[in-house]
């Protein structure tokens, strides 16, 4: 079975405003905003870089940070919600 | 592949770069908070507000075991609520409570009436008032 | 802002003609919002008379007051024509107190004493901007102010009026849905200069019935408690998030808990002298 592509939405369609622990998200296409904290931040960011498939991604994180809990079920969850949130695209 | 040390300032210690801890998070939690829309009158609201069985527009029709609107006098369904619910009593209803002034069976259809109730619908707004996480 | 009231009844309406007389009429005799107290069957009007709520915006299934207490339906109808109408402000749901330009915004549940607050800190050299809403102007960031009658509940009201013995106030209207109601009258000076913006400087969640305490609060907290605080923060866009952006990353924040009204003003003061 291929695995998904996960890519960032256009740049213009998300204005995001850090801020503490939380990240603020207004996403332009919905007109909802969103509060997001970590992994998400850090997800959105790599993915600005070019599409990722979920392992890649996992991957990806594992080399930049030190995970403590890396599991794909865990990643799951978090590209779930971007992906139903409408900040993350799914191919 | 991008080096890893230019995207942390600020983490060199003894000339050494050290990755920042990153947690996934459990499964069953959440890194996004959606900011929903809030009416900052909803607590009186639920005090305040009514829902009606049926529908005014549907006034004289009757309610089947279903909850779904049918003809006055179909055989089995139940006539229209005498007075509107409050959305106390409604609320309480939902969450497994009757209906003040129903017996069981009413109470299970008109319970079922309300749950379906769609935008537009007098009520609905009651009904989604009641719904609505208050912050 | 200026609201046009129709009603079945004379006397609501000859309660707000003598609370609200010397308050200017609205801009271009143009009202902004129409509220209407209407009976919803012919003999309401007259049998145990009950005034439902009406107007360019409703909640169609608010339940009608008794005629005894019109003026608080009229007033609870402006007030929900303001939260589900308005677009040119953000909304919060806010007393607002102004002194030398800049303002404290006070935001909480129902009981939590921003009324209450606002009202005395009034009577102590503060303007009164508004107690139920605060408008921010997306542009400038700017609140603006909305000093309408003053609802105060139960204990309060006794405060209020020992504090403010020159005050004029509405009738007594006792066993509302939220207990005993009387509305106080904003004074000449708050009347005279609701078209004066000021700077927010500061924003406070206060809590009463709790020893005197009071923490910090970061600014994505602040965020989320007020939107939860704004009827048509959604409604705005991206200029509402821009707007409440602007705020909760420019102005302190402070939740207080307070046991009495004396121990919030010094509270309050003391938060203030210290920003």
């Amino acid at each position: 079975m291929a695995e998904r592509l996960y890519r960032a939405v256009p740049a213009d369609a998300l204005r995001i405003v850090p801020l503490d622990d939380f990240t603020l998200i207004f996403h332009r296409p919905s007109g909802l905003s969103h509060l997001v904290t970590a992994p998400a931040p850090e997800i959105l960011e790599l993915l600005e870089q070019g599409p990722l498939t979920r392992a890649a991604l996992l991957a990806r994180l594992g080399e930049r940070f030190e995970l403590a809990d890396a599991s794909v079920e865990a990643l799951d969850a978090r590209l779930g919600e971007l992906v139903a949130t409408g900040l993350v695209e799914a191919a | 592949m991008t080096d890893q040390s230019s995207d942390q300032p600020g983490e060199e210690r003894g000339g050494t770069t050290r990755r920042r801890a990153l947690m996934l998070g459990a499964v069953g939690a959440s890194a996004v908070v959606s900011i929903r829309p809030a009416l900052a009158q909803t607590q009186a609201s639920v005090i305040n507000c009514e829902i009606p069985v049926p529908d005014a527009g549907r006034a004289g029709s009757y309610i089947a075991a279903d909850g779904s609107i049918v003809p006055a006098g179909t055989p089995g369904a139940f006539p229209p609520a005498s007075l509107a619910f409050k959305g106390e009593d409604v609320k309480t209803a939902l969450a497994g409570g009757q209906l003040p002034g129903t017996t069981y069976e009413q109470n299970q259809a008109y319970v079922k009436y309300i749950r379906r109730l769609q935008s537009g619908t007098s009520g609905f707004t009651c009904f989604a008032s009641l719904q609505m996480p208050r912050g | 802002m200026g609201f046009r009231v129709g009603s079945d009844w004379r006397a609501p309406i000859a309660e707000l003609e003598r609370l609200y007389a010397g308050y200017p009429q609205p801009e271009d005799g143009i009202p902004d919002f129409t509220v209407r107290l209407f009976a919803a069957r012919p003999w309401r009007r007259w049998l145990r008379p009950a005034v439902t709520l009406g107007g360019d915006f409703v909640l169609p299934d608010a339940a009608p007051l008794p005629l005894a207490q019109g003026l608080l339906a009229a007033e609870m109808a402006m007030n929900l024509q303001m939260a589900l109408g308005q677009r040119r402000y953000l909304l919060l749901h806010a007393s607002a107190v102004e002194r030398d330009g800049c303002a404290v915004l006070m935001t909480g549940l129902s009981g939590a004493g921003k009324s209450t607050l606002a009202a005395l800190l009034g009577a102590r050299g503060w303007r009164l901007m508004g107690d139920e809403f605060a408008l921010v102007d997306p542009a400038t960031g700017l609140v603006h102010a909305f000093p309408r009658l003053v609802s105060l509940k139960n204990a309060a009201i006794d405060v209020v009026r020992a504090a403010l013995p020159e005050a004029r106030f509405g009738p007594l209207l006792a066993g509302t849905p939220k207990g005993d109601i009387r509305h106080l009258v904003p004074d000449a000076e708050a009347v005279a200069r609701m078209a004066e913006p000021a700077q927010p400087a500061l924003i406070l969640f206060p809590r009463f019935g709790f020893d005197a305490a009071e923490r910090g609060l970061g600014p994505s907290e602040v965020f989320v408690r007020l939107t939860q605080a704004s009827t048509n923060y959604v409604a705005l866009g991206e200029r509402g998030f821009e707007a409440m952006t602007r705020l909760v990353r420019e102005v302190p924040a402070r939740a207080i808990d307070y046991p009495d009204a004396d121990s919030a003003i010094a509270q309050v003061e003391t938060l203030w002298s210290a920003l």
